[in-house]
């Protein structure tokens, strides 16, 4: 074991995604402001803070559902590998296939297992019976789910329970084969079980994939994540190694929200 | 100071008797709705359906209806139809469509929906009326089926924007966002997504559509005429007599009460027949979205 103080700060890894002076506003009212931010690669990216603070925000415009959706304004940049996503010189679908999103609430969408899975591969041209087959099946085995509902694909995905919809929503963002995956309170509505198996399989796929989970639960946040990020009214406070950050936060209002004093 | 005396709290009704009630109250509306229905539809078909033989339905009219049946008639009256909800349904479904994911709600968007509102509230004779001027006179399709489906067109258009709009305003936002977030674009999200989830409503409007172009009387006598023929229509510049026409010229001019009440009939079977049919269909392709 050495001495943490003698050995430099080590170099953090490759930046999968960096977030460079980001502010994101919709009509005069700016909810996330010259937010910098470098998400490495293969980890997980835990986004904390209360209610209003941006994170959603600025999840969604990463993926750019804040622009085409709810019609933000942005200045800043973002980068995936070092490429622009907001220049247009990327297609917005080829950025959404790289740049995977998981709903707060789950969201199958009203059609069988098999075709929620296959949707996304479809759109990108995929059209081999065989090939889609194998993928529906590997995709649900990443998500921990194949063996609940390999009897059933061509069955209603809206008849599975709520914890089973949300692998089912992960699974079918796995099926894009995508290289970051953006989680929006994931586990907000599930029961204990459900998030654990979701935290699991986050942990165990982090060498397939860079993780973003926003997370209004700090306990999930230092449970899964290898850096933290603590938002507050549009402003991103604070970002480090989850470990450091839950210890001995650099900004104080860090230390107050981690603890329960507010939001 | 005096204190009021507590007033007893006069109720004429408990909430259990006040529930009790109203329950009463809206299934006697319902079953009046429904007995009236069916009173029409049982006094029509008996007075009608012994009437209604394979020589009705096979047979030319004769005698200005007096002998014979409505083969040409009733043929005229699907071709009408058919033609006024082929031309209405893309074209009402795509304002629709329009209106819903590709503007924001302003001004020009509530110009345009009161517009569609009051375009539904205009009687059909009037309809009519502008048919036979801008088809029958000014692009001189004479009295056609091509005139008569065009106006009903127009007729039913509104109908068609309103319930799609309606329709497709009642797909979650999220069923948007999640094809967007699995790499469709906003085309494919809506035509994949958010029109087969909406089909039920649209299907709807639809089927509103051609039970009042089939029914329609004064919007067609003016478009696609009111004579006689006895042969069936072959083309689309062909003039031809609708059903209701049919049975408004038999009715009204006294010529033959049986000959009239057969071809209720077989008006009132059609809108059934086409109803049911359209709604099974729906069904089955429903089955893959849920």
């Amino acid at each position: 074991m050495s001495d943490p103080s003698a050995t430099p700060v080590p170099p953090a890894a490759a930046a999968k995604v960096e977030i460079d002076g980001l502010t994101v506003c919709f009509g005069g009212n700016c909810v996330a402001r010259d937010v910098t931010l470098d998400i490495p690669e293969h980890s997980v990216h835990a986004w904390i803070g209360p209610a209003g603070s941006g994170k959603t925000s600025l999840l969604r415009t990463i993926n750019l559902l804040s622009i085409e959706v709810d019609r933000a304004k942005i200045t800043g940049d973002i980068r995936l590998d070092g490429k622009s996503v907001l220049d247009g010189k990327l297609e917005r679908s080829e950025v959404r296939r790289k740049i995977g999103m998981v709903f707060a609430a789950p969201q199958p969408l009203p059609r069988s297992i098999y075709e929620n899975l296959v949707f996304g591969p479809k759109l990108a041209g995929k059209r081999n019976r065989a090939e889609l087959d194998q993928l529906v099946e590997s995709s649900l085995k990443t998500a921990q789910l194949w063996d609940e509902v390999k009897d059933r694909l061509d069955k209603s995905a809206l008849a599975l329970s709520g914890g089973q919809q949300q692998r089912l929503c992960i699974a079918r963002t796995i099926a894009l084969d995508p290289e970051v995956i953006l989680l929006d309170e994931p586990c907000s509505g599930l029961d204990p079980i459900s998030t654990l198996k979701i935290e699991e399989m986050m942990q165990s796929l982090k060498d397939h994939f860079t993780w973003v989970i926003v997370t209004n639960n700090t306990k999930q946040a230092a449970r899964v994540g290898d850096r933290t990020a603590f938002f507050l009214l549009g402003e991103m406070v604070e970002e480090g190694p989850t470990e450091k950050l839950f210890t001995s936060p650099s900004d104080s209002r860090t230390g107050e929200y981690i603890e329960g004093r507010f939001g | 100071m005096s204190r009021a005396a507590p007033q007893p709290v006069r109720r004429r009704l408990t909430p259990r008797q006040a529930q009790r009630v109203a329950q009463a109250v809206l299934w006697a509306m319902m079953a009046l709705t429904v007995a009236t229905l069916a009173f029409i539809v049982i006094y029509v078909l008996r007075k009608g359906l012994p009437y209604v033989t394979w020589t009705f339905l096979s047979q030319p009219p004769t005698d200005s209806g007096r002998e014979g049946g409505v083969l040409p008639i009733a043929v005229g009256t699907l071709a009408v139809t058919a033609l006024g909800v082929a031309l209405a349904t893309p074209l009402g479904l795509g304002t629709a469509i329009y209106l819903t994911e590709y503007t924001a709600e302003g001004r020009m968007t509530r110009v345009i929906r009161f517009g569609a509102d009051c375009l539904a509230g205009v009687p059909s004779i009037i309809f009519g009326l502008f048919g036979f001027v801008f088809f029958v006179i000014t692009l001189g399709f004479g009295w056609s089926i091509l005139a008569g489906g065009l106006t009903l067109a127009f007729m039913i258009l509104p109908t068609i924007i309103r319930t799609s709009e309606e329709a497709i305003r009642a797909v979650p936002q999220s069923h948007r966002e999640v094809a967007l977030s699995l790499g469709a674009s906003k085309w494919e999200s809506i035509y994949k997504v958010v029109v087969p989830t909406g089909l039920p409503g649209i299907v709807t409007g639809i089927i509103l559509g051609v039970g009042r172009s089939i029914s329609e009387t004064a919007a067609v006598i003016f478009t696609a005429g009111s004579s006689l023929s006895h042969v069936v229509p072959t083309s689309v510049f062909d003039g031809t007599r609708t059903l209701s026409v049919h049975f408004y010229q038999l009715a009204r001019e006294g010529i033959s009460a049986e000959k009239a009440y057969a071809t209720a009939s077989v008006l009132v079977i059609a809108i059934l027949a086409i109803n049911v049919t359209a709604y099974a269909l729906m069904e089955r392709f429903m089955k893959r979205f849920r």
